[in-house]
């Protein structure tokens, strides 16, 4: 028999044994149960990193095969703060061969972490002089960067990828889809001393690259029509210009040239307003140009015939309280004429005739007020009223190219309509895309949008606009050797502080395709404000020509007098 | 009968040993390839970008006129000279008749 007080004693002791175990059961509750997602996420945190792998991106090449666009690995340099000995020592090694100060690279140093940047693709020759000090604490690694080799050479169309690959701006972005390499996460282990432990056989796993892009644009006539754009911008002082070039038959786009310029390998100083594609997301009142059009119209329609006579009222005409004028006193002259000399008061009783429906219908048909749906972002569908909001005044200035906002773009898929026989087609730069071993993924053929005028309206208004080169305003676009159909054009600009049009401020054009018997070229140039003489005919007219011989020198077409001396000498 | 027995027993354990060991080699060859395989494709990327940069119709252009003191051609200097299949029923000039069309459509003198 136990005494009282030992039993007591046991009683405690039991109390005790019993508290301690109910404190440690009560933790383990804790930890397991009711803490048991949140620890458990926290020791995953501790021993294993998900590192993201993407594989490089795409190419984007010329309709030859000129890269324009393409990934390359360069080295990156990082810094293991909590191994080294001497900070200090290893930022004076660093120092001279990534030129940063010494102290800069220092102070990174010296930070209270296990990983530091220290540059970030850096040049290769650097990652090699790094290599060879071989200092502890410091590494390199291998980063994909996005490099636009021929600088600012259609970078309005090419866009620009983000620092973490991502499709920004222009093809970058409209086919980013294709363009991105291949996304993988994968789950590494990490060990005590928290170092990443790469499994083997992962480089085997690496993401695949993204799909490659086959452009219609050709470097060589984007070249040109760059060149000769800059030059004539920096001569007449324009604030911008556009100039672009389409196959007519295809709808295939050569060259699509935007200034001022900028180099995608260096956005991050620049503003949107400068990578803006102003040849699709800004609209113009085309003027003159647009009389083109509702000749076509007004000849497939029968209303008019080239011989038509039409009086231009010595040079004014009253229409709804407002007095329209011409350049000159013009009097009795063919319709023909009155595209050749750019009579506004020829072109708005041609719209007259024609009635606001017709018109419109047509303005419709060659593609205005909607998008041409090309391969590129930011497209904007113009402006074109429907008839009933259309006011007393509307039919004419909407004849003479005013009220009415297009696309250069849209302007020179007109144009190539007619150039095409009648038939619009849809416009495209991505001819190809391809997967990483060069298998055909998607090939891009020629797609006909509709027939808009018959052959013979096509082949009539190719005789009237070559008129306009040979006999009327566009004398300066004439291309010794070939016959060029085109058409000038001097818009109004609307003065945004008094909203009236500007007698200042004008956007000067030419648009037009050559040669005009069996076209190889349309082409539109813009300049946007030009200082001193704005007409198309003076400012936009010369750049075409020079423009048009380059390149169709470069594509090695015929002038008509070269086949004729060849011709005689084969005579001999 | 037993001595052939052993001795196959041997040559298999040797040949076994010996493809293991072959089998390592091997690997260790593949992977110092594939390092040099990713060296290479990186080189090539590399040098890619550079011709790429280096034949840019700008830069050539700017060779070829500061440098080179090259003048774009002028107007009639350039001659397309087709062959017969391009263009029917015409015999391929001399070297000499191209020469004499392209001096006498820029005005020179004949030599």
């Amino acid at each position: 028999m136990t005494s009282g007080p030992s039993r007591v004693r046991r009683y405690v002791m039991l109390l005790l044994l019993l508290c301690g175990f109910g404190v440690v059961l009560f933790r383990l509750v804790t930890l397991q149960v009711l803490q048991a997602a949140e620890l458990t996420a926290k020791a995953d945190r501790q021993h294993q990193k998900t590192v993201s792998f993407e594989g490089a991106r795409g190419a984007v090449s010329d309709r030859h095969g000129k890269v324009l666009a393409m990934n390359v690995e360069v080295p990156s340099v990082f810094g293991v703060p909590t191994s080294l000995e001497s900070p200090s020592t290893v930022a004076r090694h660093l120092s001279p061969v990534l030129q940063i100060r010494s102290d800069e690279i220092e102070r990174k140093l010296r930070q209270d972490k296990s990983f530091v940047w220290l540059a970030r693709k850096v040049q290769p020759e650097q990652g090699h002089r790094l290599a060879q000090l071989s200092l502890d604490g410091i590494g390199v690694v291998m980063e994909g960067q996005r490099f636009y080799p021929k600088g600012p050479l259609l970078a309005h169309v090419l866009g620009f990828s983000g620092i973490d690959g991502q499709g920004l701006e222009g093809l970058e972005r409209r086919y980013d889809s294709h363009l991105h390499g291949e996304k993988r996460v994968t789950v590494l282990q990490r060990d005590a001393l928290g170092r990443t432990v790469f499994p083997k056989g992962l480089a085997e796993q690496a993401p695949a690259p993204g799909h490659s892009l086959t452009l219609t644009v050709d470097e060589v006539i984007q070249y040109i029509a760059e060149k000769e754009l800059e030059g004539a911008v920096s001569h007449t002082h324009a604030k911008s210009g556009t100039i672009i070039i389409m196959e007519p038959q295809s709808g295939a786009i050569l060259a699509l040239a935007v200034s001022p310029r900028f180099d995608p390998n260096v956005v991050a100083a620049l503003t949107p307003d400068r990578w803006r594609n102003r040849a699709l997301t800004d609209t113009y009142e085309p003027g003159s140009t647009m009389k083109t059009i509702v000749a076509a119209a007004a000849l497939e329609e029968k209303v008019v015939t080239p011989d038509s006579m039409v009086f231009g009222e010595n040079g004014q005409m009253v229409i709804a309280n407002t007095t329209i004028h011409d350049h000159d006193k013009l009097g009795w002259m063919t319709f023909s004429e009155v595209i050749q000399k750019s009579s506004n008061i020829g072109a708005a009783k041609t719209g007259m005739a024609l009635g606001e429906h017709r018109l419109y219908r047509y303005l419709q048909a060659f593609g205005f007020g909607q998008r041409t749906e090309i391969d590129l972002p930011g497209e904007v569908n113009g402006l074109l009223k429907a008839p009933k909001d259309w006011g007393r005044r509307s039919l004419a200035s909407i004849s003479m190219g005013q009220e009415v906002g297009v696309t250069p773009l849209q302007m020179v898929s007109a144009m190539a309509t007619l150039a095409n026989g009648g038939v619009m087609m849809k416009p495209y730069v991505v001819s190809e895309v391809r997967d990483q071993k060069g298998g055909l993924l998607k090939e891009v053929r020629p797609h006909v949008k509709r027939r808009v005028v018959s052959q013979d309206t096509a082949r009539t208004m190719t005789t009237i606009l070559e008129g306009v080169v040979t006999n009327g305003t566009g004398s300066k676009a004439a291309i010794p050797g070939f016959r060029v159909a085109g058409k000038t054009g001097t818009a109004q600009k609307i003065d945004s502080r008094t909203g009236a049009y500007s007698s200042t401020q004008f956007v000067g054009s030419f648009v037009g395709y050559v040669p005009a018997e069996s076209p190889r070229l349309a082409m539109i140039v813009i300049l946007d404000e030009p200082q001193g003489e704005a007409w198309g005919g003076v400012v936009a007219a010369p750049v075409f020509r020079r423009v048009g011989e380059q390149v169709l020198n470069y594509l090695g077409v015929s002038r008509e007098d070269t086949v004729k001396i060849a011709m005689a000498m084969g005579d001999r | 009968m037993k001595m052939v027995t052993i001795v196959a027993g041997v040559l298999l354990v040797f040949g076994f040993v010996w493809e293991r060991v072959d089998v390592v080699r091997l690997g260790y060859q593949i992977e110092r390839l594939k390092t040099q395989k990713v060296l290479l494709e990186r080189e090539r990327d590399q040098l890619q970008v550079k011709f790429s940069a280096l034949t840019a119709p700008e830069r050539i252009a700017k060779v070829a006129t500061e440098k080179l003191g090259l003048v774009p051609s002028q107007q009639g200097q350039v001659l397309m000279v087709h062959s017969p299949e391009q263009v029917p029923g015409l015999s391929p000039p001399s070297v000499e008749q191209v020469r004499l069309a392209r001096h006498e459509s820029t005005g020179r003198e004949s030599e």
